[in-house]
């Protein structure tokens, strides 16, 4: 086995490894897949160590004359897309059943990775349907149902943008919660919604850390304690930024003679 | 606070749950199963509070509900679990106890707040544990029956 295809298996595993993170799978799964895929390729000893901002992958041959070749890949951002994690499931399943070549393989990747998600008028459909239901399963009357919706089309809007321009996750939500609450208390203020709860309950719900949450548990389950603990705290900086928007802006509210 | 009946509670629950999948871009084709598991949960945990338990327990009851039917799909349709979990577990993730924590610190009501607050962190506490029981318990099961399989 020459010292190129060793290389390109390691490009091919990380970049597998390098989707899944970034579209927001666990870190067990992770590192499980691509160990399966230098495993398929019949490297006998593969080490892959990963967290939520990087993957450490070694591969070594065994025989005396190879070279070991150690990789560190950086991950910056994630966004949640299940589909991918969907796709690189089935890629790797395939991969490492069925004799596919690593050129094919990397082909394939570049192919799952150039899926965009849905287009921003879906997902805003998305996040209103959010908002409205959301608002009624918390005790809301179908006029708080439309206030939610207005709030969270705003809030959700203003992600979006905040998105391109900044990185800083806490302040995306801080803004954008503070945005919501604003909208609902001037809706509530001018008497078009009757609760003041269900309408920012329901607009702010596309911000909870649901994800966060369901993936430490998973990790942790896993032995996967660093990343476990990290997710954690992933998710009470969300709910911390949540919380603050939201008391920000009520307070300034009753400071300024507003009744809540 | 309106209270509704439990089979609208099943559609607000359902429509939230695939507006959350459209969020997180789950294929089409799953976002019926991912919809219909997070419903089922939500209903649990309302039928349960409106009974008298705690959120807690509640909370805890219907995510393994999810956790169940998620892990049932996924080894129906060789998919990741995660496809069905996500959008299903994210209406029994604590928004309201955290508001209404909120509210009690900003009234100055630090009983309330301390409260609802530790419900909340016990909420998402349980939702953690239901996962890991279901997770383990199907872990167990499937070696069990892969063991079964071995020998044959």
């Amino acid at each position: 086995m020459n010292k190129e295809y060793q290389k390109k298996i390691l490009v091919l595993a990380l970049y597998a490894g390098e989707i899944m993170m970034k579209s927001g799978a666990e870190i067990y799964r992770v590192e499980d897949t691509i160990v399966r895929i230098c495993k398929a390729c019949k490297i006998p000893y593969v080490e892959c160590f990963a967290t939520g901002t990087g993957i450490f992958l070694s591969l070594d041959n065994g025989e005396p004359g190879d070279d070991m070749y150690t990789f560190l890949k950086r991950i910056d951002s994630t966004s949640i897309d299940l589909w991918k994690i969907s796709e690189i499931n089935s890629f790797s399943r395939k991969f490492s059943t069925t004799d596919l070549s690593v050129e094919a393989g990397l082909e394939l990747l570049k192919k799952i990775n150039a899926r965009k998600t849905y287009h921003f008028p879906v997902k805003f459909m998305g996040a209103c349907l959010i908002g409205s239901s959301f608002c009624l399963m918390f005790g809301g009357g179908i006029s708080d149902c439309l206030g939610s919706l207005f709030s969270v089309a705003a809030a959700y809007s203003l992600s979006f943008l905040l998105d391109k321009f900044i990185f800083n996750n806490f302040i995306k939500i801080f803004l954008s919660c503070a945005l919501a609450t604003s909208i609902a208390l001037l809706l509530n203020f001018t008497g078009l919604t009757s609760f003041i709860g269900p309408v920012i309950i329901g607009s702010v719900t596309i911000f909870l850390p649901g994800v966060a949450i369901t993936n430490s548990a998973r990790d942790l389950l896993s032995g996967e304690i660093l990343a476990g603990i990290a997710g954690g705290t992933e998710a009470i900086i969300s709910a911390v930024a949540i919380a603050s928007g939201v008391g920000l802006i009520l307070q300034l509210w009753h400071v300024l003679g507003g009744v809540l | 606070m309106m209270n509704y009946p439990l089979y609208l509670h099943f559609v607000f629950s359902l429509i939230g749950t695939l507006g959350f999948c459209i969020l997180f871009h789950v294929p089409p084709r799953h976002m019926a199963q991912a919809s219909i598991g997070g419903a089922l949960g939500w209903i649990t945990f309302v039928y349960f509070t409106s009974n008298g338990s705690s959120g807690i327990a509640a909370c805890f009851l219907g995510a393994c509900v999810i956790s169940a039917l998620a892990e049932c799909f996924s080894r129906a349709g060789k998919e990741a679990t995660a496809l069905f979990i996500i959008p299903g577990i994210i209406p029994l993730v604590p928004g309201a106890p955290l508001y209404y924590t909120m509210r009690g610190l900003l009234d100055n009501d630090f009983d309330a707040a301390a409260r609802l607050g530790t419900e909340a962190l016990f909420m998402a506490g349980s939702i953690a544990i239901a996962l890991l029981l279901v997770a383990s318990i199907t872990r167990i099961l499937m070696v069990i029956i892969g063991g079964f399989q071995v020998k044959q």
